[in-house]
């Protein structure tokens, strides 16, 4: 099922355009990289995917419904978001939770036990269990990615989207995160899309590889690979 | 002095707004907006300047003119994403130029003015204090139904958008919100120390509290206790009101934000001492539930 579209889609900041006529395609069931060198519109592409931003032309859908006909849950991270509020007044538990917010008519009523439970088991996920008294602005750059990431688990989303979300995790707190990515994949049929500067070490559980590459007019544009086995494949362009 | 009715109806309008108004200084502050409350008085000093000129009643015409300038801030935001302390910039630019021209066009206007700039307790009357009461209804059940929400829209807009929040209609809402707070505190502590009011207690709250729930709490309790002390020091010592209730709110920051430098610094000392790993004292989960 499509998830996310972007169809010659241009897109920039000023007065030049920064992404270019980029096409891409989000399949559900899918784990997929966004990389390319810095300012290379990684993020920017993501924010267009969700709609966050306006292209300048181009066609853009994101789909209402999950493949069960019920709505979309969408999980974002944005780049170094917990960095950005570390002084947010909140106890790790009470911001794994608010998670669970976004699900439909957890607005009004009580989070029961079952919910309770699936924040639990987020932070338990990313090994955060023994952080869960302790306020947000206490942790390290690390323990603040890994509480977003487990927000974003506790919400059960439909596909997550993930902007750099290993920034600040040792190696060993990483392999774990992708691996537990892949699980939600492989077990519960979600879609992931991350952006990463470390294919290397995740080449092998990933789908498909979007790179952002620089035009020779300037500004960038989308190419893909399509299978991601064993080593970095060579990039194929769509143009 | 709970005998004067006028000290009656300053300690209840007091209580009240001191309660909404640092639960809304919270997530003002998170939103980074801080600044926002300020620029809305100045606004509401407009249409205070604009009701007397025309003959209206000052605490409606002040009232209304904080809401459209509560909207219009939303508007400029937009505009100035980058910069969004900018939009408060242009608005209380926009807002004190009305109110100085409409000054300056009716001369007999400035005698009445200098309750709305610095507050005074006889100045609430019956009509102000139920502006105030059902401002503050509003606002209170704004905040207690869309606490949720609103908790991960101060956390992040963009994420709060993507998981289908209505951020927009949030966002405006909230805004509308802060001025009818704004332009009911006025008459209490006046337009140059609304402020005060909103953002000291919030301000030492997001410091001390362990949790986003006991922030709100704690800095409603600040702000209660700021105020009460404030008016019976006013009445005791004959200060103005707005004065003295935003002198007691910021001896309360100075003094909160101390004795946590010095708790920490003695339990940093102590932590060096005894070379021990700290273990994670079991705490009762609290949150905004």
């Amino acid at each position: 099922m499509l998830l996310a579209s972007l169809q010659d889609v241009t897109f920039g900041y000023g007065d030049a355009p920064c992404l270019e006529r980029a096409n891409i395609e989000v399949h559900s069931g899918e784990f997929i990289a966004v990389t390319g060198p810095n300012g290379a519109s990684k993020s920017t592409l993501l924010k267009l995917a969700l709609q966050l931003l306006t292209p300048w032309q181009g066609k853009v859908t994101l789909s209402q419904a999950n493949s069960e006909g019920n709505k979309l849950l969408v999980a974002y991270v944005p780049q170094q978001i917990a960095a950005f509020n570390s002084g947010f007044p909140s106890q790790v538990t009470e911001f794994v939770r608010s998670g669970l917010y976004a699900q439909s008519g957890n607005w009004l009523r009580k989070l029961n036990s079952q919910a309770k439970k699936a924040a639990d088991e987020a932070m338990q996920s990313m090994g955060i269990w023994e952080l869960r008294n302790r306020r947000i602005g206490e942790l390290s750059g690390g323990q603040k990615q890994r509480i977003c990431i487990a927000r974003a688990l506790a919400m059960s989303p439909d596909l997550f989207v993930l902007d750099e979300p290993t920034t600040g995790m040792d190696k060993e707190s990483r392999m774990s995160f992708y691996r537990l990515m892949r699980d939600q994949i492989d077990k519960l049929g979600k879609t992931v899309v991350i952006v990463t500067h470390n294919l290397t070490e995740m080449n092998d559980m990933l789908d498909r590889i979007i790179t952002l590459e620089r035009r020779e007019e300037g500004g960038w544009k989308c190419c893909t690979t399509t299978s991601c086995s064993g080593h970095f494949a060579p990039v194929e362009s769509l143009h | 002095m709970l005998h004067y009715d006028f000290m009656q109806r300053a300690f209840c309008a007091g209580g009240i707004i001191a309660l909404i108004a640092s639960a809304l200084g919270v997530y003002l502050l998170l939103r980074r907006q801080a600044l926002m409350a300020d620029m809305l008085s100045h606004v509401s000093l407009a249409g205070v300047a604009a009701g007397t000129y025309f003959r209206i009643n000052p605490s409606i015409t002040g009232f209304l003119v904080a809401i459209i300038g509560a909207i219009a801030v939303e508007y400029v935001r937009k505009a100035y994403k980058t910069y969004s302390e900018l939009s408060v910039a242009i608005i209380m630019v926009g807002g004190l130029s009305v109110s100085v021209i409409l000054m300056t066009m009716n001369k007999t206007i400035n005698k009445s003015f200098s309750s709305y700039l610095f507050g005074s307790v006889v100045a609430v009357n019956k009509l102000e204090l139920v502006i105030m009461m059902t401002a503050a209804l509003i606002a209170g059940l704004f905040l207690f139904l869309l606490r949720k929400p609103l908790y991960i829209l101060s956390f992040d807009e963009e994420s709060a958008r993507s998981s289908g929040i209505p951020v927009q209609w949030i966002s405006l809402g909230f805004s509308i919100i802060t001025g009818m707070i704004v332009a009911a505190a006025m008459p209490i502590v006046g337009v140059l120390l609304v402020s005060s009011l909103i953002i000291l207690p919030a301000a030492l709250s997001v410091r001390i509290a362990p949790s986003f729930a006991s922030a709100i709490l704690v800095s409603m309790g600040i702000g209660l206790t700021g105020t009460f002390t404030g008016l019976t020091v006013s009445y005791e010592l004959s200060t103005p009101p707005g004065g003295t209730i935003a002198f007691i709110l910021l001896l309360f920051l100075v003094t909160g934000i101390s004795v946590k430098k010095m708790l920490a610094f003695g339990s940093k000392n102590t932590n060096t001492k005894q070379m021990s790993v700290r273990s994670v004292a079991p705490q009762r989960v609290t949150d905004i539930e």
